[in-house]
């Protein structure tokens, strides 16, 4: 019996034992890096990862894009009702430790589009029409975002001088770099040539919730604006808008905002349902048993300006009682109105045909053109007011009424604090407290001069640390 | 009972045998004491009949006309044959000396504890058993020296970050490996574990006596023995019963009602209940138009604040927190005859915790088995499987977790709202609210087993085959019940459901060959071996959204499914060990270990790794010039070096991969998840230990003394990328770093009585921490940075420097040393010496028995750590959140030039903001009452009057005193649940520990 037992035992030593190969293992979610390109259907899920990117991106549009910057300027102040977020941006005392996460996430979203374009002439059996229109993405993705860091974390060329630095350029996926910083005009001839280079690439007729030529025009549009340089700013701005500008008009104007109408959308980064990011809402207010509970109220000089038959004012603000006390809650962001819905829920409008049309009418004034001015801003006029005659201004008060339009159009969307830095204005808050009637506590912090520091947010201070070849915004 | 078993028994045996025997033997059996021997087989060689003793040590066997001998046997004692002289034998049998001495299972083998060289610690069934903790890692705290032990968290289950001997690694696991007869456990699983099944546990602290557990033993190894049974059949139900409260917060208090809105008003802020308070006294006519806060008078004023305060909650504590509770129930069945042995366990433990809605529930048996099937070959199994439950409270850092919210919500706030509702408080949100509608609860199965068959095929060799499998199961559901307050918030009910399986394999193969030789002054040992380890873990995840009533909680009942997703990894390691052990006359002994091991986790370059160790000592007490000196008792000095590794890392760390999660527009996406580092390999710890042991005045006086230095290098640790490379860092292996220190412990028996027993026991265990190389520098990702010839995340804050007097404002250092009142991050400098790494930790305990009753305790300390106080931080928030509960600390702010403060001027606005600086950087020192018990043990004489085999009645406490400087509690695991960050470095609302009294009573039969 001992023997067979022995035998036994072997037996089971050998059945149960090992073999080396059990230690080479491969996750089971993952593709190796080498592995993603290696055919189109590779690639578009890259693209995909891209767009993704975008819509993940925490110091992004569909969630802390708008807030950052809205509460750093005068649409809004801080809710005594609130829980106090953001406050740091709303004081202007952020720091290295406690800024935007923009940078990281920017520098994530160029990454994914960098490994596009290294890899997209390079994937087996594609057709040339494909690997355009992806690189073509690709490029746009890339200056759209560098666009937006250099709005965030540098002067704007308008105001910049040789000297003046921004953030680095970087266009490899080498993951060694310690990339030191740009000349601002640099990094917006960079911008520039990849938006020209994608407008050579990219379809037409890609959807909304992507890229296309439409779009590259209307970010062209937007940097040159920014750049000062106004005949390209109206080139791009017409080639973005067509013949004949499709604006959303009084009846789609609130539609859009609860992604019930695509009217006047170039491009936005799509968030659905199932997606559930609702913090582009949840930034201003939650929905609680007691009513509307905000974090940040509209400032009441501010909404004075929207007048009755402005269908913006009730598309973008909502009066109502929080224990007891009336305050105008910022609702251009509550969400999709269907059923299931989480609140706040909602696509990001990246680019519309309104804010090209204001880029282009200022472009217009700039350059002498005032009875265009004029005309692009009775456009946009006749379809945000309810039974608006067209007006006849010149002047300073023409160029008074764009400013005004973008402040209102683009309200809450966290585009003046960054269009104050661009006209070298300062931020003026008014008396007004956080009550519906003006009344309450007040802005703490009233002014931000033009061209203080604080205009730039700073880079992570860690990325600072690290990358010595990095020099922190000016004044942190 | 027993007696009707054994009557039936006897009586089968009779009817069975009857037939073929002519005569009777009777006789007694006693040991060398002259104890009677119970549970000895009789057997008659020439019949092959046998019988047992009896309790008394009596048996009786019938025996054939031809039957000359009889044979003896016990599991314990050295069998014996005796001649059938007349019809009485009695026995005297010796004890086996193997059980006499104390034996430990370490590497692969069981030693006798003489014979173990490396660094070994002990921890027997006695000082761990019937102690009220849930869990049995926190039993170890102050046991050992050179062990230190602290609790994650409160949380009834939590378990305990376990180190020995420092922190040898940082991102990779520092937890030693834990192996639970034979068989490594989980992390999750150990806490599992009930502490009265255990035998003893080995703490593995050098590189001798860990080397063989090469791959995974760079912390160190904690070696479980499960119980075996022994002797007579025996039969125990044990009871307890405990009562439990949060610590109280040490040198801060709390903000009453009144304090609060004082503090507020002194700040110029009107909260929103006042507000609304006086605008509603205003309609009402009692109050004028016009009227605020500030310019009514001070008795109109006190009013209102009366009125407010009457109707608020006073001490929210009384309402987030309660009273825990803990009970338990255990009966075992152990017992073992020549060939069998069997411990049986079953118990169930249920515990209330300390915060509103925390509940632990466990139920759990156990059955060891092990049989001698042939004299060479013995099988065996050790299974052990246990269901948990809990209730899990959030853990928040904000107040939706209900100890955090104690420092949220004012006093003034009512709990409830006029219709009975949860009032959601100021802060939107309440916790009670939360526990009771958005319920998460963690059903728990884990099973331990191991089979294994032994086989001595020639006389000094044995094979031994072991597998293992621990399976541990997790189903989770958290449901936002429709119509809770986060329902309402974010639109939807939603209830997510977690599936979770991981099964750890372990297949082990031994063979050691033993042998004395030249007159038994000669020993050696050989042992080789092979294991293969295979981890496999898979989790489904379902969430569904629109629920139609809360009372339905499957997901079919949901109207709108809404995610399901599965995740999937595995991980495999391949070892080969050996170890030579000699010993010359068990008074030189040395031992040589080696192993290689093959990690799935590593790169293709550095799969493999080999580990190594020697070991010598000397029994110096063993020489004739030694045992001389009269004071000795005892004297060994030891010293070994070796290599282990570390591999726990994530599963796929290596690779370069784009993960397929992504999303967009509600299409696949593809998207960089991780660098690659194809060079990524073992972190490798060197050893090097010296100790000595010695008795004193015939043991009197026993000790230790050690010292230690371990070395670790390629530590695994994220290395940092710049963030425009669009990732934060890869794991790659960073540098070295060097653990170096002292153990000490000291044992003074006082009094060595027959009835009365006193002994003293310190324990002290010092650990310097310091990186030594870095490859590549680190960068600060939060508030620690590695930095060559410093700790291990050693402080890198900004410094303040106090309130200027003049001003009123919060000064800081600048990189210069300049003072500044501008904050500002850049100016973040290395806190030298300040690191969260705990220097030095130990105890002290006594034990005193006087005839029946014995009194034990234990007081543990701890300190040379520094913690980022953030819970401090808030709580003087210095206006920076009127809307928060307070400190009354938050009082000491600037009010008039010259004044010297902590806060600065509450009525600045600049300076209404929290900073992180090293203002809040607070000592971590601590002592502890950690264990008080007061036992009484019924005497063996009167408990077999009333026909037991023993009865112990205690009375325990835990956490009764606690001394510290520290402002708050200091005993700091993981910050809370929702923070990993790096443990001890912040303290931040986390589920404290309790102080807890529990009695408990022991029966035998």
């Amino acid at each position: 019996m001992k023997k067979y037992l022995i035998i036994g035992l072997v037996l089971i030593t050998v059945i149960f034992s090992c073999k080396k190969s059990e230690i080479e293992l491969f996750p089971y979610n993952q593709i190796e890096t080498t592995q993603a390109f290696t055919n189109e259907a590779g690639a578009s899920l890259a693209l995909n990862g891209m767009y993704y990117g975008l819509r993940v991106a925490g110091g992004y549009y569909v969630q802390n894009w708008a807030i950052q910057s809205e509460v750093a300027s005068d649409n809004v102040i801080i809710s005594s009702a609130g829980r106090l977020s953001q406050r740091a941006f709303h004081d202007w005392t952020y720091n290295g430790d406690n800024t935007s996460s923009s940078f990281q996430d920017g520098y994530t979203m160029v990454r994914r589009a960098n490994a596009i374009l290294e890899n997209i002439d390079k994937v087996p059996g594609s057709t040339p029409a494909f690997i355009n229109n992806t690189k073509g993405q690709a490029l746009a993705c890339r200056a759209m975002v560098y666009f937006d860091l250099a709005r965030v974390y540098s002067k704007s060329p308008l105001n910049a001088t040789a000297t003046d630095y921004t953030v680095p350029y970087v266009t490899t996926t080498d993951a060694t770099i310690k990339p030191g910083n740009e000349s601002v005009s640099i990094f917006y001839d960079k911008i520039i040539k990849d938006l020209n280079d994608a407008k050579g690439l990219i379809a037409v007729s890609n959807p909304v919730g992507q890229l296309n030529l439409a779009a590259v025009n209307a970010l062209l549009s937007k940097v040159y604006l920014y750049k000062g340089d106004y005949a390209n700013c109206i080139a791009a701005s017409t080639a973005a808008l067509g013949v004949t500008p499709v604006l959303s008009d009084t009846t789609t104007c609130p539609l859009v905002w609860q992604d019930a109408s695509e009217a006047g959308v170039i491009f936005k980064i799509k968030n659905t349902d199932l997606d559930g990011i609702t913090t582009q809402g949840v930034n201003y207010y939650q929905k609680v048993a007691g009513g509307i509970k905000s974090e940040y109220v509209v400032d009441y000089a501010f909404y004075q300006l929207f007048q009755n038959n402005d269908v913006r004012k009730a598309a973008y603000t909502f009066v109502s009682p929080y224990n007891t006390v009336n305050q105008i809650h910022v609702v251009k962001f509550a969400g999709r109105t269907t059923a299931g819905t989480p609140a706040g829920n909602l696509d990001a409008k990246v680019l519309r045909a309104a804010e090209v049309l204001l880029n282009r009418a200022e472009a217009y004034y700039k350059s002498g053109s005032e009875p265009l001015a004029l005309a692009d801003v009775n456009l946009l006029k006749i379809k945000r007011y309810k039974g608006y005659v067209n007006v006849v201004i010149a002047g300073q008060a023409l160029l008074d009424e764009i400013n005004l339009q973008r402040r209102l159009e683009m309200a809450f969307e966290g585009d003046r604090f960054w269009n104050l830095k661009r006209l070298n204005l300062p931020v003026q808050r008014s008396n007004f407290g956080d009550r519906a009637d003006g009344s309450g506590p007040t802005y703490v912090f009233k002014t931000l001069a033009a061209g203080d520091y604080r205009f730039n947010f700073p880079i992570p201070q860690n990325e600072v640390n690290f990358n010595t070849n990095l020099k922190q915004v000016p004044g942190y | 009972m027993r007696k009707i078993i054994l009557t039936m028994l006897i009586a089968f045996a009779f009817v069975l045998n009857a037939a073929a025997q002519d005569r009777t033997i009777t006789g007694r059996i006693l040991d060398e004491k002259g104890v009677p021997v119970a549970g000895v087989s009789v057997t008659s060689t020439d019949d092959k009949t046998g019988t047992q003793t009896d309790a008394e040590g009596n048996y009786r066997l019938n025996v054939s006309a031809k039957a000359k001998t009889l044979t003896f046997t016990n599991v314990n004692f050295e069998t014996v044959q005796s001649q059938i002289k007349g019809n009485q034998v009695n026995i005297v049998m010796n004890s086996k000396t193997s059980v006499l001495e104390d034996v430990v299972v370490v590497g692969y083998q069981t030693l006798k504890r003489k014979e173990i060289i490396g660094s070994v610690t002990t921890v027997g069934n006695k000082e761990v058993a019937q102690k009220p903790i849930v869990n049995f890692t926190q039993l170890l705290q102050g046991k050992a020296p050179g062990l230190q032990i602290t609790g994650q968290t409160g949380r009834p289950g939590a378990s305990a970050n376990i180190r020995i001997r420092g922190i040898g690694s940082i991102t990779a696991s520092a937890e030693p490996l834990i192996i639970l007869d034979g068989v490594q456990v989980s992390s999750q699983a150990y806490s599992a574990i009930n502490p009265n099944d255990i035998e003893d546990i080995a703490v593995l602290k050098d590189a001798a006596a860990a080397a063989l557990y090469g791959s995974r033993a760079a912390n160190g190894v904690l070696v479980i023995t499960s119980k075996r049974g022994k002797g007579k059949p025996e039969l125990r139900y044990s009871f307890q019963y405990g009562r439990s409260r949060t610590l109280d917060l040490k040198n801060v208090e709390l903000m009453t009602s009144a304090q609060k809105l004082q503090y507020e008003f002194e700040g110029n802020y009107t909260n929103s209940l006042l507000g609304g308070l006086i605008r509603s006294k205003i309609t009402a006519g009692s109050l004028p138009a016009g009227s605020n806060l500030f310019n009514i008078d001070p008795t109109q004023r006190q009013n209102l604040w009366n009125e407010l305060s009457a109707t608020g909650a006073g001490d929210w504590r009384n309402y987030y927190l309660q009273d825990g509770t803990s009970k338990t129930h255990e009966l075992a069945l152990s017992g073992s005859d020549d060939k069998f042995k069997y411990y049986f366990s079953l118990n169930k433990n249920d515990n209330i915790g300390t915060l509103f809605g925390s509940k632990f529930n466990k139920t759990g048996g156990r059955l060891n088995v092990e049989y001698q099937a042939k004299d060479w070959i013995k099988i065996g199994t050790n299974l052990n499987v246990v269901r948990s439950k809990e209730d899990v409270v959030r853990e928040r850092f904000n107040t939706q977790g209900s100890y955090t919210a104690i420092f949220f919500t004012n006093p003034y706030e009512k709990v409830y709202n006029a219709d009975g509702s949860y009032n959601l408080t100021l802060q939107g949100y309440s916790p009670l609210e939360g526990t009771v509608n958005n319920p998460l609860t963690n059903d728990r199965i884990t099973a331990f087993t191991s089979i294994f068959a032994e086989a001595k095929l020639l006389k000094y060799l044995t094979l031994k085959s072991t597998i293992g499998i621990n399976y541990n199961n997790l189903s989770q559901e958290s449901y936002l019940k429709p119509g809770s307050n986060l329902a309402n918030i974010l639109g939807f009910n939603q209830k997510t459901d977690i599936f979770q399986r991981e099964v750890a394999y372990v297949f082990t193969n031994t063979a050691n060959w033993r042998q004395t030789i030249g007159r038994t002054k000669h020993s050696y040992s050989i042992l080789g071996g092979q294991e293969f380890n295979k981890d496999q873990f898979y989790q489904l995840l379902a969430t569904g959204r629109n629920f139609p009533s809360p009372s339905l909680t499957t997901l079919d009942n949901s109207g709108t499914p809404n995610a399901a997703s599965t995740s999937r990894f595995d991980f495999a390691l391949i070892s080969y060990f050996s170890s030579i052990s000699y010993d010359y006359a068990k008074k030189y002994y040395v031992t040589l270990s080696g192993r290689r091991d093959g990690s799935s986790r590593f790169g293709a370059n550095n799969k493999y790794a080999n580990f190594g160790a020697v070991g010598l000592a000397w029994d110096a007490y063993k020489e004739n010039f030694v045992n001389k000196i009269n004071f000795l008792s005892a004297l060994k000095f030891k010293a070994s070096q070796g290599t282990s590794g570390n591999n726990t890392v994530g599963n796929y760390d290596n690779l370069g991969t784009y993960g397929l999660n992504g999303r967009y527009n509600d299409a696949p996406g593809a998207t960089p998840a991780r660098l690659a580092n194809p060079n990524l390999s073992w972190e490798i710890n060197k050893t090097t230990d010296y100790a000595m042991e010695f008795g004193l005045f015939h043991d009197r006086i026993t000790g230790s003394a050690g010292y230690f230095k371990r070395k670790t290098s390629k530590l695994l640790y994220d290395v940092n990328v710049s963030y425009t490379t669009g990732f934060t860092s890869y794991r790659g292996n960073i540098g070295n770093l060097e653990n170096k220190g002292v153990e000490l412990e000291l044992t003074g028996n006082i009094i060595r009585k027959k009835n009365l027993n006193w002994s003293i026991t310190g324990t002290y265990t010092h650990v310097d921490n310091k990186i030594t190389a870095l490859y590549s520098d680190n960068v600060p990702q939060g508030i620690g940075r590695l930095k060559i010839g410093e700790p291990i995340l050693t402080y890198f804050l900004v410094r303040a420097a106090g309130i200027n007097p003049a001003n009123g404002k919060q000064q800081y250092l600048k990189q210069d040393g300049t003072v500044t009142e501008t904050f500002s991050a850049s100016d973040a400098v290395l806190l030298q010496g300040k690191s969260p790494n705990v220097k030095f930790y130990g105890s002290l305990s006594t034990n005193f028995t006087y005839k029946a009753f014995d009194i034990s305790a234990q007081m543990y300390y701890s300190g040379g750590n520094y913690i980022n106080n953030l819970q401090y931080n808030y709580s003087t928030g210095n206006g920076s959140s009127f809307v928060s509960q307070q400190f009354t600390k938050a009082f000491d702010y600037w009010k008039k030039a010259g004044d010297v403060t902590f806060l600065p001027n509450l009525n600045d606005p600049t300076q209404r903001v929290r900073q992180t600086t090293d203002k809040y950087l607070e000592k971590g020192d601590y002592i502890t009452l950690r264990d008080l018990t007061i036992g009484y043990n019924l005497s063996t004489a009167l408990a077999n009057k009333i026909k037991l085999k023993g009865f112990r009645f205690f009375l325990q406490g835990t956490n009764l005193y606690l001394g510290t400087r520290f402002h708050g509690l200091p005993e700091i695991g993981t910050s809370n649940s929702e923070d990993g960050g790096y443990n001890g470095q912040t303290a931040r609302f986390a589920y404290p520990q309790a102080r807890s009294i529990t009695a408990g009573f022991d029966v035998r039969f």
